[in-house]
């Protein structure tokens, strides 16, 4: 066993190894990734590897260099529609040679017309080809219809329970704050529909003296009570909506209203949005129990009932059907939960899932109670108002011939073998696609993979961004274990298993992924000579932590074979290993530990012209935890600060301004900002911590005796419990089953 | 000794009642011989200006099958202090407080000139008015913007404490929320869709605002309690600021309107739900639905029309071919609106402004069961719309409003008399008593009505039936009695009871025929025959009614006219009767029962005025009014008949619905010459104001307003005149009778002449 296995650097991902140019050029991992970086010649090859073959995309990730161009001509094979890319080869001047299916093209001649020196040249020296992530700004024949303006429909809960959290105002406050970032061109259209057991809709037409609202208690059937103003021009109707987002908490203060018309809301939001497409977004705090798509509470009618995977499905396809409907007419829903209580995030959902919406989920909202979950959602909130959006989209993926996709992972819906439909493709929302080999990969020495995202900006412009990734093909089994992406898998392996617990049970799922694990370590195995063999776990350095982060999974929430979660933490932890992109997702299984009683001036590094201190990483083993140390534990969504019961009254004073230990408040949701380097550096150091990702998260502070400390030692995934094995144990475990 | 003339003309400005018959025939047998039933026509709040102020409750015969009220025609023992009741004999003590009683010292109550006596029930709580505005959004702007002015002005004349609400309609229904600030706010309804006053209720998320507030007697006792507001009815004086901005706010209906379409119209819908607001917020108070109309209801319940524009709506031709779609679907939607806004004391009233018909027909019920008013123009933004909407908040002399609402009127009789039914605004209570009789006459089978919404020109056409055998005496004291007990909110909120005490006398028809004949009243008999003849065509068929108008003349000329048997020439009427063949021949010719040239909405619009209006209004209708000016001499009243038109004369006609003047051809000449411009024609000019001030005078005070048209001869708008006119020279008569002056009218009817010189021979035919 190592001592080390993830380095103080943390884990890095490995890269294809090409030749020179085209290792320089190939898509960078964070967007386009593979689990194979050497991709077995045959299926024979792939099968005797046990490893699974997937690719990783998180197509509209913010990046900070985009090539974009804008040309009359966009480079693409004439018969499987490729575009152009780093990895295809060049006849000769004129002609190029399709990697996906070979045919060779000609090659148009503004191509190689090169406007600063008005010559002919090297067609090399295109973007097209010095780059694997490149956007086009399509012209019309890209277009079904003229680009859609961005449109913005807010469905916020406002029954009983709603009001209750305070939501509303805080919801209310940081949209007027961000009223002006809302990514949109002068075109951009707003809308706001309110709803408990009734729906309220807002007239917020230009020359009225105050927002109209209008009540439609019918829920059946339901209609829009006005043909137009509820969706107005937000640069015309500023005014309006700004007064609306400032009588909005106080029009349902004291509601006592308990019903909730989930369903009905999005029928008329539907309604609202179906002509022009756009972004639905929903506020919801409990579960709908009136009218179409009322829900029942499947949690309480059966005990352990996270375990049992037919609650962790959809009770109904009402809001699949809707989302679909959705779908087609280019209309994105994206859901933030707030419910305290059962609300079958399982069931509600499917709205986002196929209309390729986000979810997020707030456990325990409260914007008095739970300081630290109202943080994250106002964070979270901010950069989702704010973060780019892409309108009527699709997403098609080509690969080399002789490599197909299977199954797909992520919130869409499948168009097509290859085309995935996205009436909102957001920049934190990744996908999972695992592929099979069909033929013998002769042809070529790579294999590529190309993402072409079509999408309307919000600033009304079609544009196509294009990733290609090619991955060098080999017919050694040693190649395969050597190119190995560890994470690529893990993260695969989430997805399958997220898959399996609803398809199947949660127990196969477990079993599937430990099964995995043996296999690909049997599999390896079994091609070294055994006279190599150590009698140890043989294990190649590039699947090192497959086993932890395997047993890391097992212990989450999503796979725990636990009765104490409830059905919608598992659910959306399903639905976070379905969508989150790699990293992310690996973190909230094997959270980042960071011991931050030493932060120190000698090693920093410099960002934004401040003095970032650096700590190292440290496996997630109580061994590792000092009481006298503190430490920053970064689970992606939840961040602790974990204080040791013997740490000095020193830092105790300068970093939360109090005299020891023992006065270190419970539920403390902030440092306060004190003028002393160790409090400086700390906070230096967490601020960093948390701008590294896009979203936002809660941040607890928590004494080594807190009641709460659970929180924390659950992620020490490599001690044992009463109920689990230790990642000593677990390697034991993963040995027996591998045959001499 | 008064003349009978004079007689009636008292009785009526006392007692607001008119009987066809001033002396009753003892008998059944004589009684239906009579031909014109006995009744009356009784005005219940009729203007009194001298009405003392009473602030007690009325006195009671104690027998509890009779519960009539002390009144001057009561026997008095002042020493035992007791009363003598006039309807059952009952001899009742009087209560405690009247100690003090004696032959000087008398209660208003049995001073004979107080037979109609006013009581204000001082314990009952006020309830300030409640006015609900349905309002149509389908208009065209102009008018859209006129109809707002007009209830933008109407706030300003309510009491400050009335409740106000306000539907608006169009393809949807909104029920707006008044007086929120910040965000105004509505519920929004499906035009197509009926809903209960229960989901109404939940919908809107009000509670039931009290427990529904029984019929109360006099005696009942008195509940406290306040008058709840909800979001959707506020007191004008906390939102008549923010009411003012929503009308000024409010927009067309927004939902396109394609071509060849007409606009989709929920009138049905919406007033189902205004009177299903108020049934379950403020049952049994004062309340009016004011119902702003400006086209047909196209969708929904209550559709009247479809809204294709090819699709024209019904015609009088349709509907007696069986030919309508939608009319008999409508008229239950809206029969059944107004029997529950009845039930529930609710007035119900239509304003219908439009060129086209707007199903008025249909919707008649709604206002004719409550009471409430029905106004025909072609436009709010006329003064029609705009003076008659303001008349509506008209008050009297004290200042306050003159309606009243929520009434309930009760009929006692004296044993030899039962009553058979009423005709008029209102609908029957259903109580059995005994005084009702078993022969019914418009709405029977009860002795109480409600009339939800009233003015003190409101009557109802009341029928009885003398039950007295014809072997039986003349009864005790040789009068009958009848007492009209009538309870309202009066607008001020208060509780009243008004008491109207009549007796007349009996006489022996076989013996003194005379007497009876003598006590004749012609106009009140012509009035109540046409409620009668109106209430069958409404219920019957048309032209039936005809034929039994005939019938029933016929036989009061048979049986009160003198004339040798076949001999037509010898023919006599008394002069109580002579004028009622008249009458009949202009019924028998006008809107109210000859069809074809109106509308169907027109006709229900005449029809429900007809039921309406006192006897003064009511005689207009039936037979105009004609007044000539000329240089001859002052203004006189002229025959209605084609020989008063006169080149060198000025008509004016008043039809109660139309004031027309017409300028005689030669006068129109000089006026056209422009004399009327020349100093030294300046009686001309006189000349031709008097009748525009007359007729100013009359479009002050008339409700609704009616159409004011200037014409001369040959006009083309003169048909208005000529069409009602006695045909007496027409172009199949006027060569034979070679008469220079008049004008010829272009019609087929028979002439008032020809209509007599049938009458007459058919009256002293022996064969009928
Ligand atoms: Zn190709
Ligand atoms: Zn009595």
């Amino acid at each position: 066993q190592e001592k080390k296995l993830i380095s103080p650097e943390g884990v890095e991902a490995p890269k294809p190894s090409l030749y020179h140019d085209h290792k320089r050029v190939n898509c960078n991992p964070e967007v386009f990734r593979c689990t194979l970086n050497a991709i077995p010649q045959n299926s024979s090859l792939l099968n005797k590897a046990r490893l699974p073959l997937g690719i990783l995309i998180h197509p509209f990730k913010d990046l900070s260099q985009l090539p974009v161009i804008q040309s009359s001509v966009i480079v693409r094979c004439r018969s499987c529609r490729t575009y152009i890319n780093p990895f295809v080869t060049f006849v000769d001047q004129r002609r190029w040679k399709c990697n996906l299916c070979f045919r060779v093209n000609e090659l148009p001649d503004e191509f190689s017309f090169d406007p600063v020196t008005k010559t002919y040249g090297d067609p090399q020296r295109r973007p097209e080809i010095k780059s694997a992530t490149i956007e086009f700004i399509a012209p019309s024949e890209y277009m079904l219809r003229p680009p859609q303006p961005a449109v913005y429909l807010f469905v916020l809960d406002v029954s009983f329970n709603a009001i209750e959290t305070g939501y509303l105002r805080l919801f209310s406050q940081t949209l007027l704050e961000e009223l002006e970032r809302l990514p949109g061109d002068a075109r951009m259209q707003i809308g706001f529909l309110c709803f408990d057991r009734s729906l309220y809709f807002f007239n917020l037409s230009e020359g009225l003296s105050q927002p109209q609202m209008m009540v439609v208690p019918d829920l059946e059937d339901v209609f829009l009570p006005t043909p137009d103003s509820l969706l107005v021009n937000l640069h015309e109707c500023r005014e309006m909506v700004v007064e609306l987002l400032n009588q909005l908490p106080g029009l349902f203060e004291g509601n006592h209203e308990t019903g909730n018309a989930l369903g009905s809301a999005l029928q008329a939001a539907y309604k609202l949005m179906h002509s022009t497409g756009g972004r639905i977004t929903v506020m919801q705090t409990i579960l709908p129990t009136v009218g179409p798509g009322a829900l029942e509470n499947r949690e309480a009618s059966s005990q352990a009932a996270s375990l049992n995977s037919s609650n962790l499905g959809p009770a109904s396809d009402f809001y699949k059907k809707l989302a679909l409907d959705c779908s087609a007419q280019q209309v994105a829903v994206d859901l933030f939960l707030l419910n305290g209580q059962y609300a079958d995030i399982a069931t509600v959902a499917c709205i986002s899932k196929y209309s390729a919406g986000s979810v997020q989920y707030y456990p325990s909202f409260h914007t008095v109670r739970n300081p630290a979950m109202s943080d994250k959602f106002e964070s979270d909130l901010r950069r989702y108002l704010t973060r780019k959006v892409g309108f009527e989209a699709v997403m098609r993926i080509r690969c080399t011939r002789g490599v197909s996709i299977h199954t797909f992972h992520g919130n869409f819906f499948v168009r097509s073998t290859d085309l995935l439909s996205l009436p909102n493709v957001n920049p934190d929302a990744g996908f999972g696609m695992q592929m099979s080999i069909e033929e013998n990969l002769t042809e070529s020495s790579n294999v590529c993979f190309q993402a072409a995202l079509l999408y309307t900006s919000s600033k009304g412009e079609r544009r196509i961004r294009v990733h290609s990734l090619a991955v060098p093909i080999t017919n050694q089994l040693s190649d395969v274990f050597a190119g190995a992406d560890q994470q690529a898998i893990a993260s695969l392996l989430a997805k399958m298993a997220a898959d399996r617990t609803v398809s199947s049970s949660l127990e196969d799922a477990r079993d599937a992924m430990m099964n995995a694990c043996q296999d690909m370590m049997n599999a390896y195995a079994t091609q070294i000579p055994a006279s190599q063999r150590a009698g140890a776990l043989m294990v190649p350095y590039t699947l090192r932590l497959v086993p932890l982060f395997v047993l890391a999974m097992l212990k989450s929430t999503a796979f725990r074979l636990s009765p104490s979660i409830k059905v919608d933490e598992r659910v959306f932890a399903h639905l976070l290993a379905k969508t989150l992109p790699t990293s992310y997702l690996l973190q909230t299984y094997y959270p980042h530990l960071y011991p931050v009683h030493n932060l120190n001036d000698e090693n920093v590094i410099e960002r934004n012209n401040e003095k970032v201190p650096k700590a190292p990483r440290l496996q997630l083993s109580s061994a590792n935890i000092d009481r006298h140390g503190v430490y920053v534990m970064d689970q992606g969504e939840n961040m602790f600060l974990m204080v040791g019961g013997a740490v000095s009254d020193v830092f105790c004073q300068e970093v939360f301004d109090m005299p020891n230990f023992m006065s270190i408040p419970e539920g403390m949701a902030d440092l306060p900002e004190l003028e002393n380097p160790t409090s400086e550096r700390l906070r230096c150091f967490i601020s960093h911590l948390m701008d590294s990702r896009p979203g936002g998260v809660t941040f607890l502070v928590l004494r080594e005796d807190s009641k709460l400390r659970n929180r924390f030692f659950q992620y020490m995934v490599e001690d044992r419990t009463e109920s689990s094995m230790s990642y000593y144990e677990f390697l034991q475990f993963v040995q027996q089953k591998i045959k001499g | 000794m008064a003349t009978y003339q004079e007689f009636i003309q008292q009785n009526e400005d006392r007692d607001g009642v008119r009987f066809s018959w001033n002396v009753w025939p003892s008998s059944r047998l004589e009684a239906t011989r009579m031909v014109v039933p006995l009744g009356c026509l009784f005005t219940p709040l009729k203007e009194r200006a001298d009405l003392p102020p009473i602030q007690y409750d009325p006195v009671l015969c104690t027998r509890p099958t009779c519960r009539a009220i002390l009144n001057p025609f009561c026997q008095i023992d002042y020493r035992a202090k007791m009363w003598a009741c006039n309807f059952c004999y009952q001899r009742n003590p009087f209560p405690p407080q009247y100690t003090a009683i004696s032959e000087q010292h008398q209660p208003a109550e049995i001073i004979p000139q107080f037979s109609t006596l006013e009581y204000t029930i001082t314990r009952a709580t006020c309830h300030p008015p409640i006015y609900l505005i349905v309002l149509d959004t389908c208009m065209e702007e102009e008018d859209l913007q006129a109809v707002k002015e007009s209830l933008q002005m109407s706030l300003s004349l309510l009491p400050p404490n009335a409740l106000i609400g306000l539907i608006t309609f169009g393809k949807m229904v909104q029920v707006h929320e008044l007086g929120s600030e910040g965000v105004s706010k509505s519920y929004v309804f499906r035009g197509t869709k009926d809903l209960t006053a229960k989901q109404i209720q939940e919908m809107l998320g009000i509670g039931r605002g009290q427990a529904p507030q029984q019929q109360r007697g006099p005696q009942a006792p008195q509940q406290q309690f306040q008058l709840p507001s909800n979001r959707f009815l506020q007191p004008v004086h906390k939102c008549d600021m923010s009411l003012t901005d929503l009308l000024g706010e409010l927009q067309r209906d927004p939902w396109p309107v394609a071509q060849g379409k007409r606009p989709l119209r929920s009138a049905g819908a919406a007033l189902s739900i205004a009177v299903g607001l108020l049934e379950c917020t403020f049952p049994n108070t004062g309340a009016r639905i004011m119902t702003f109309l400006g086209g047909p209801c196209t969708q929904g319940p209550g559709m009247v029309v479809g809204d294709e524009l090819k699709h024209p709506i019904r015609s009088h031709h349709d509907i007696e071919k069986d030919n309508c779609k939608y009319m008999k679907k409508g008229m239950k939607h809206y029969e059944a609106l107004g029997h529950r806004a009845a039930n529930n004391g609710h007035v119900l009233d239509i304003y219908s402004c439009a060129l086209d018909q707007t199903g008025l027909h249909e919707m008649k019920f709604c206002p004719k069961y409550t009471g409430g008013h029905m106004v025909m123009g072609d436009s709010f933004n006329t003064s029609l719309f705009k003076q008659t909407f303001q008349r509506v908040f008209s008050k009297d002399q004290k200042g306050e409003f003159k309606m009243a609402f929520g009434a309930t009127l009760e009929v006692k009789t004296s044993r030899e008399l039962k009553v058979s039914g009423a005709i008029g605004p209102c609908v029957s209570l259903g109580v059995k008593g005994q005084s009702v009789s078993d022969t019914e006459i418009g709405l029977g089978g009860t002795c109480q009505w409600k009339m939800c919404g009233l003015y003190p020109n409101t009557s109802l056409g009341i029928f009885f039936e003398v039950v007295n055998q014809h072997n039986a005496p003349i009864p005790q004291g040789g009068r009958g009695y009848l007492q009209f007990i009538t309870q309202y909110q009066h607008s001020s909120g208060q509780r009243r009871v008004r008491v109207t005490t009549v007796a007349r006398n009996w006489a022996d028809a076989s013996s003194n025929i005379q007497h009876i004949a003598a006590g004749f009243d012609q106009e009140a008999g012509a009035v109540l025959m046409s409620r009668i003849a109106v209430y069958r065509a409404e219920t019957d068929d048309g032209p039936d009614v005809l034929r039994w108008l005939d019938r029933m003349l016929i036989r009061l000329c048979q049986k009160f006219g003198e004339y040798h048997k076949d001999d037509p020439n010898s023919f006599r009427f008394s002069e109580n009767f002579s004028l009622y063949p008249q009458f009949m021949f202009h019924l028998r010719r006008s809107q109210f029962l000859q069809v074809f040239n109106n509308s169907p909405d027109e006709t229900s619009y005449y029809r429900h005025m007809l039921n309406i209006e006192d006897l003064t209004q009511s005689l207009i209708m039936i037979q105009p009014i004609l007044y000539a000016y000329s240089f001859t001499g002052p203004p006189e009243p002229v025959l209605l008949d084609t020989n008063s038109l006169q080149p060198d004369r000025i008509l004016l006609m008043d039809t109660f619905f139309h004031i027309v003047i017409y300028h005689g051809e030669t006068i129109d000449q000089w006026k056209k010459a422009g004399y009327a411009d020349l100093p030294e024609y300046e009686n001309f000019k006189q000349l031709l104001q008097a009748p525009v001030d007359d007729a100013q005078e009359i479009l002050q005070t008339r409700f609704p307003m009616p159409r004011y048209i200037v014409t001369e001869h040959d006009g083309s708008q003169s048909r208005f005149l000529l069409s009602k006119v006695n045909p007496s020279q027409t172009h199949n008569n006027m060569y034979g009778f070679g008469q220079d002056a008049g004008a010829a009218v272009l019609t087929d009817d028979v002439s008032l002449q020809v209509f007599m010189e049938h009458l007459k021979k058919l009256a002293v035919s022996s064969s009928s």
